[in-house]
């Protein structure tokens, strides 16, 4: 028995005890009125005491979300209360989205975790009402005066277990701000409410280790610089196996051109690995002058989900690296919430960045006006303009194994609005390519249910629901076009899509987009190609297959 | 299984149909903390799949299979107990009892037919917990498989 599933003992309690709808049996209580229960396997690990220490956060113990005492720190209250204060002084969209709400109801079901769940607390409105409650409670004159009648309530114990629950069934993807016809952002709110519970050491293991990490060696797992070059030559040996093409990748170059940052789960995770070693083909095939760094070694920012001064380090270190490095500008690879801090906090956090200059394709002589601000290219966007000025030698048949359709990521899709870069891209690498339904994808686009540092393993029936809704869009084109490959440009995802896909859809696989690219791409110089980067077979180009030269 | 039991039972539930479906779901969905949706995916997939089992009942075939397939991965991974999620598949039953309240089927629905009735009921809940114990194991199994897919550079290297 998994170690994590309930005890015999509590399902005999929970059989005897609890009512059961079925046979209209219903609860004497309300929904809201409901206390959260924790229980292995619907909460994320605890940040380990250490790992707080190496932070310098508050209240590193070891505790549990199941224990009834969560060793909360004195003066707790305070603490939440004059956090929230300062918050609400210094950013102004805070106030505004806790005010502006009319509970409209029209993010209700817009949520992959609501529609995955049912639970009425993964309601936006409602997930942001747990916080508007306290603050209606403690804030604005009026509701004082009018206590009882605007739904607010006391900050108790009961109030931060709830908060740790529902702002953790929250991947801050931003579906629900969509629908609101106000632009409240969600994701915003839990980003806050994540910030005040790490105020007071009500946390999450997946999240602050590899912030801790970040912060240490540069990258989420805390590789350190000669494993991570190691990694890479790997890579580029099993590309000369491949294809019979030495790339030469230069690590840490003052000089170049290019500072080129990634998840470093396409370091040493798979099937993050296939996406780098595309896009290694990719700069080897156009000559890119570029370099990878060993220290700003990691493009994703788990200090989004922590605080906005971790998520300022953090990302100021890819900043500091150029500047040290000397390099004109910073490509970015396939990444979810890196591009969102990128996009949407990096020029009022740690811009303007003077000293480097607007990104200009030095293939394509494409001035992208479009990152002047933060001087850093999305690769989306770099290829399709390659491919757009027809600088790639493509043979999109190299993928005729593959019946694709593409998962937009949230952070990309919304956060930046790229939609057409990367169909574009793989239109371009491949045959077969079904788009899943209207309402799933582009702006519309349902999350993986793993982001926001969801994705640990203890937390494996959580993300499944969560990731139904877009389980569900694929299964659709599954079973009408036989797509069996799942593209999509996130680190996050290419880790948590395989399991959902698995799950859910079993006979689909996840790819990189620059995969995809990495099997197209003609190389000069390569020899005879019979597999794709998994050294799977390629339909077609088997040995007296059509391809012979 | 007496096959003109089996017959018998096949006759009043296609002829039910529709409102033991509506039922059926209704009870699904009620499992779910505050009632799923009627317009979610979740809900969806249950109705194609209760659709789909209720017509396979008596004959087998592997679209039945698929759909109980179905319903129990969506079942495996909720927040309550697997005796709970198990316990739709008797629900039929229920229902079944409940119809004899009514005169037109009074008659047909002897206790032979429910009988037998009751016997396939059984077996579905049987086959129900197979597919979902798969399931669970599935999960267990994937947690296994991110582990190695997240050390896979180091793990080529221990091995190599």
């Amino acid at each position: 028995m998994s170690k994590y599933a309930p005890k015999l003992s509590e399902l005999k309690k929970e059989f005897d005890e609890k009512p059961t709808v079925l046979k209209g049996d219903y609860s004497p209580q309300e929904w809201w009125e409901r206390p959260v229960e924790f229980r292995d396997g619907n909460w994320c690990f605890s940040g380990k005491p250490e790992v707080l220490q190496d932070l310098g956060f508050a209240n590193p113990r070891k505790w549990a979300a199941t224990d009834d005492d969560w060793q909360l720190p004195p003066g707790w209250q305070k603490t939440i209360s004059e956090g929230l204060q300062s918050r609400l002084k210094k950013y102004r969209s805070l106030k505004l989205f806790l005010d502006a709400c009319v509970r409209c109801g029209a993010c209700a079901d817009k949520c992959h975790f609501f529609l995955g769940t049912g639970d009425p607390k993964n309601m936006p409105v409602v997930r942001a009402e747990l916080l508007r409650s306290v603050y209606r409670n403690d804030f604005p004159l009026v509701e004082k005066i009018l206590k009882g009648f605007s739904g607010s309530r006391k900050l108790t114990e009961a109030v931060i277990k709830e908060w740790h629950m529902y702002f953790h069934q929250c991947t801050e993807c931003r579906r629900c701000s969509v629908f609101c016809p106000f632009g409240i952002d969600t994701a915003e709110i839990t980003m806050m409410v994540r910030e005040l519970l790490n105020l007071i050491g009500v946390n999450n293991n997946w999240i602050l280790a590899p912030v801790s990490n970040c912060n240490r060696t540069g990258n989420h797992l805390g590789i350190e610089p000669h494993t991570f070059v190691q990694n890479i030559n790997s890579l580029v040996e099993d590309i000369e196996d491949l294809t019979g093409v030495a790339v030469e990748p230069t690590f840490n170059r003052k000089g170049a051109e290019v500072l080129f940052i990634t998840p470093s789960g396409d370091v040493f995770g798979d099937p993050g690995v296939y996406t780098m070693m595309g896009y290694l083909l990719l700069f080897h095939h156009i000559g890119l002058d570029y370099t990878i760094s060993t220290y700003a070694s990691e493009g994703g920012n788990f200090g989004m989900f922590t605080s906005n001064d971790m998520m300022k380090k953090l990302n100021a270190k890819m900043y500091h690296e150029a500047k040290r490095l000397g390099v004109k500008w910073l490509l970015g690879g396939e990444c979810g919430h890196m591009w969102r801090v990128v996009h949407q906090y990096m020029n009022t956090m740690n811009g303007p960045a003077d000293f480097l200059e607007v990104p200009v394709s030095p293939i394509t002589g494409t001035r992208f006006s479009n990152a002047a601000a933060t001087k850093m290219v999305h690769i989306a966007e770099f290829t399709a303009d390659l491919i757009h000025n027809k600088k790639l030698k493509l043979d999109p048949k190299r993928n005729d194994h593959l019946r694709t359709t593409f998962h937009d990521s949230c952070n990309v899709a919304r956060g930046m609005g790229m939609f057409e870069e990367p169909r574009s891209i793989l239109r371009n690498v491949c045959n077969s390519f079904h788009e899943m339904a209207e309402d799933t994808i582009r702006e519309k686009t349902f999350c993986c249910g793993s982001g926001s540092g969801l994705n640990a393993e203890e937390y494996m029936e959580i993300r499944m629901r969560g990731g139904f809704p877009r389980a569900n869009a694929v299964k659709q084109v599954k079973d009408r076009h036989k797509v069996n490959s799942l593209v999509t440009i996130c680190a996050i995802d290419r880790a948590s899509l395989p399991p959902l896909m698995n799950y859910w859809n079993p006979g689909v696989s996840v790819y990189g987009l620059h995969e995809l690219v990495g099997n197209a791409l003609v190389m000069q110089g390569e020899k005879k190609r019979t597999t794709d980067l998994r050294e799977n077979a390629m339909a077609g180009f088997e040995d007296g297959g059509d391809d012979e030269e | 299984m007496n096959n003109s039991m089996s017959k018998e039972w096949e006759y009043i539930l296609h002829a039910n149909r529709d409102v033991i479906l509506e039922q059926w779901l209704e009870r699904s969905l009620a499992l779910f903390p505050e009632k799923m949706g009627y317009d979610t995916p979740v809900a969806e997939v249950l109705a194609d799949a209760l659709s789909k089992l209720l017509c396979g009942l008596g004959e087998e075939n592997q679209r039945f299979r698929d759909a109980l397939d179905d319903v129990t991965r969506i079942l495996a991974v909720q927040s309550f107990p697997p005796s709970r999620a198990i316990s739709i598949f008797f629900e039929p039953k229920t229902m079944f009892r409940e119809m004899m309240m009514k005169p037109a089927l009074a008659e047909r629905l002897t206790l032979e037919v429910q009988s037998a009735f009751s016997s396939r009921i059984d077996e579905l809940v049987l086959q129900a917990f197979d597919s979902y114990t798969q399931h669970r194991e599935k999960i267990a199994q994937l947690k296994v498989e991110e582990g190695s897919r997240r050390m896979y550079m180091a793990l080529r290297r221990a091995e190599a």
